[in-house]
């Protein structure tokens, strides 16, 4: 609960700093005078509270909820869980003003300076380790395909954020080492991390709520290892072009080409099992946010597969087209998909109806349309600034003048999910208090009773 | 069916097999790559970047310039970095033996950097480009960098200083002030000099093709 509650405040910041880096895009004169707000720390600083701030949390939060919900037993480690999202959650606060203050460590997504890191290492630690721990004590027969799939991140993750951190910030390889090592973490994050979270979710949510099953179960475990082995092997395509030997460029097409197949499996596991829930479905928002993060991991995954190529590559290289591709999976996939999940497991851990249905459903169409527009205005952006970088007889200001507008579209996008991430927050906000309203204020009745009592006796 | 240590076990391989791949082995193939020495000049290349341009590289990546720079220059087959004039030939892996940390860039915001150096030889340029890009390019997006810089009181008649930027009168801060670079400043220019992945050795001739492998 507590991971949910800090990671929509942290959407709002990721969101609010998100818009503040895109409008400074286009008015450069923006607060211009204040070394903390210039566009390259501001940057970074968005990126990371959206990924280590909200993405993280919330997919760590889901994924203990549905291994502890599918194991038919309790969560074990309450308090020691929120004990540890609070330090997390610290450490996090220190690396932004860190990242702001200029302490950034220059590496790209491993930017949180050397003093806030290990506090977020040990943190995540500390929180995940309760899911084996769970998971090893299940009373159910049978292990679910979404346990696989939430599992497999929940181990995944020490071992990528350590090693990355490890050779690229606390011991750096020799030079362009360190940008290879950076790619690989970055791409693992984002194809598998958050690929094993957002499917465990849907695998989940998706043949709960259609009341269908999961046609093939080896497929999906195929899916699952394939996805494990090759999705990393993919990360090199990010260099694309780069001062690197070109076997290891290839290897980039090849591992990107290799993830078609996890692609495929979960695709065709997850579509049927839609496509046959239409009657019977329970029609709820939940499903609705499920569907299109489903719709745009296929998406994100074929262009990504497509753009390994050096035809398309060497048009799309350096550009927008890449942020977009990275934002269909980060706000499009994974967010809609844990915005899903949020608004169902919420209401069932402090059993209360969301205080304002309707908010949920604004939500649903606010973060579907803020990840469309950012999706094709960078998309299309990012083909046009390639173009016109490729025309060597177009000077560079030229260059800025034809993305210009595109990139200005991206505020619009920041704007909207601003705008969600506030309808959440408040929706959050009301629920607790609901919720406090209920429980925790005849509690505090009843303690003060019972400790008023004695008081009274002795007196 | 115990699938835990499977799970553990399966998803640590699955990630040694990538990080093998792209990490260890590229480390074997070349970690250990040393300066050359070029034939032309006797110096050996990489150059250790003097003192000031190692602080200002601090600045660089303090700012966040490699969010919107590059610092690498594409082979001809994959773009056309080299008819701009970015360069004139591509960057390889040694280019950036001395660097800490690498700041490749991944985003053309603006145009790449890698070798800036041999491209803008005027220093005031580059910090009239700092203090208001727009003094040179009137429109650009690039942000201002004004906290570089510390305006300074002119005493009437006083001489001023010989850092003193010299200003268009639409971009000067007023009478009796005058703009003078501070040190991060001039350590950032000092480091955007020193961008220059130009000489020619046995990886890079263009006659051994501009796709060569940058590795051995």
């Amino acid at each position: 609960m507590a991971l949910f509650l800090f990671a929509a405040c942290w959407l709002v910041v990721g969101a609010g700093l998100s818009t503040l880096a895109s409008i400074k895009l286009h008015a450069p004169g923006l607060f211009a005078s204040c070394p903390s707000l210039t566009y390259g720390r501001v940057q970074p600083a968005a990126w990371n509270a959206l990924v280590f701030g909200f993405a993280i949390p919330v997919g760590l939060g889901v994924a203990l909820w549905i291994t502890a919900r599918l194991s038919g037993t309790m969560l074990l480690g309450g308090r020691g869980i929120v004990i540890a999202t609070v330090f997390w959650n610290l450490g996090l606060v220190i690396g932004l003003l860190g990242i702001l203050a200029g302490d950034s460590t220059g590496v790209e997504s491993l930017e949180l300076p050397l003093y806030a890191s290990p506090i977020l290492f040990v943190a995540y630690a500390a929180v995940a380790v309760w899911g084996p721990v769970t998971f090893s004590l299940r009373r159910t027969p049978e292990v679910y395909i979404a346990q696989w799939y939430l599992l497999g991140a929940l181990f995944l993750f020490p071992w990528l954020y350590g090693a990355a951190s490890l050779m690229t910030v606390v011991a750096p390889l020799r030079g362009v080492l360190q940008a290879a090592a950076q790619a690989w973490f970055l791409h693992n994050l984002l194809t598998v991390w958050l690929g094993f979270v957002g499917l465990g979710t849907l695998f989940y949510f998706i043949p709960k709520l259609t009341a269908n099953s999961v046609q093939n179960r080896n497929l999906a475990i195929f899916g699952f290892w394939t996805l494990a082995l090759f999705g990393g092997l993919g990360a090199l395509q990010r260099c694309h072009g780069g001062p690197f030997p070109a076997w290891m460029l290839s290897l980039g097409v090849v591992g990107s080409v290799l993830t078609a197949f996890p692609l495929l499996a979960v695709l065709m596991n997850l579509v049927p099992v839609l496509r046959g829930g239409g009657g019977t479905a329970r029609a709820g928002v939940t499903l609705k946010f499920v569907t299109v993060a489903l719709a745009f991991y296929g998406l994100a995954g074929f262009v990504t597969v497509a753009n390994s190529f050096t035809f398309l590559r060497r048009t799309t290289q350096f550009t927008l087209f890449n942020v977009a591709l990275d934002q269909m999976t980060l706000l499009g996939f994974f967010t809609l998909a844990m915005l899903g999940a949020l608004y169902e497991i919420a209401p069932c851990l402090v059993r209360t109806p969301w205080p304002a249905p309707r908010w949920v459903k604004l939500h649903f169409a606010v973060a579907t349309l803020a990840a469309v527009v950012i999706a094709v205005a960078f998309g299309a952006g990012g083909v046009v600034q390639g173009l016109a970088i490729n025309d060597a007889t177009l000077p560079y200001f030229a260059v800025v003048k034809r993305y210009l507008p595109f990139a200005a579209t991206g505020t619009l996008a920041w704007l909207l999910v601003l705008v969600g991430a506030l309808l959440l927050a408040l929706n959050f906000a009301r629920l607790v208090a609901v919720h406090c309203r209920q429980t925790c204020i005849p509690a505090l009745k009843g303690w003060f009773r019972a400790e008023s009592v004695p008081s009274e006796v002795k007196a | 069916m115990n699938h835990g240590p499977l799970l553990f076990f399966g998803v640590f391989f699955a990630l040694t097999v990538s990080w093998f791949g792209l990490v260890i082995a590229p480390h074997l193939q070349f970690g250990q790559q040393e300066m050359v020495v070029i034939e032309e000049t006797g110096q050996s290349y990489p150059p250790a970047r003097p003192g000031e341009a190692r602080q200002g590289a601090e600045v660089y990546h303090a700012n966040g310039c490699q969010y919107c720079h590059t610092q690498q220059v594409r082979p001809r087959s994959t773009g056309a970095d080299l008819a701009r004039g970015w360069g004139k030939r591509r960057t390889v892996a040694r280019d950036y033996l001395r660097d800490q940390p690498v700041m490749l860039g991944s985003v053309r915001l603006g145009p790449d950097l890698a070798n800036l150096g041999a491209r803008e030889t005027n220093a005031h340029t580059l910090l009239l480009k700092l203090y208001n890009p727009r003094i040179i390019i009137p429109g650009s997006t690039m942000p201002r960098y004004p906290y570089l810089f510390e305006p300074r009181r002119l005493k009437p008649g006083a001489t001023p200083s010989p850092d003193a930027l010299a200003l268009p009168p639409a971009f000067a801060p007023g009478p009796n002030l005058e703009v003078v670079p501070r040190p991060e400043a001039l350590a950032l220019v000092a480091y955007l000099e020193s961008l220059k992945a130009e000489p020619l050795f046995f990886e890079v001739f263009p006659s051994a093709s501009t796709n060569a492998s940058s590795a051995r």
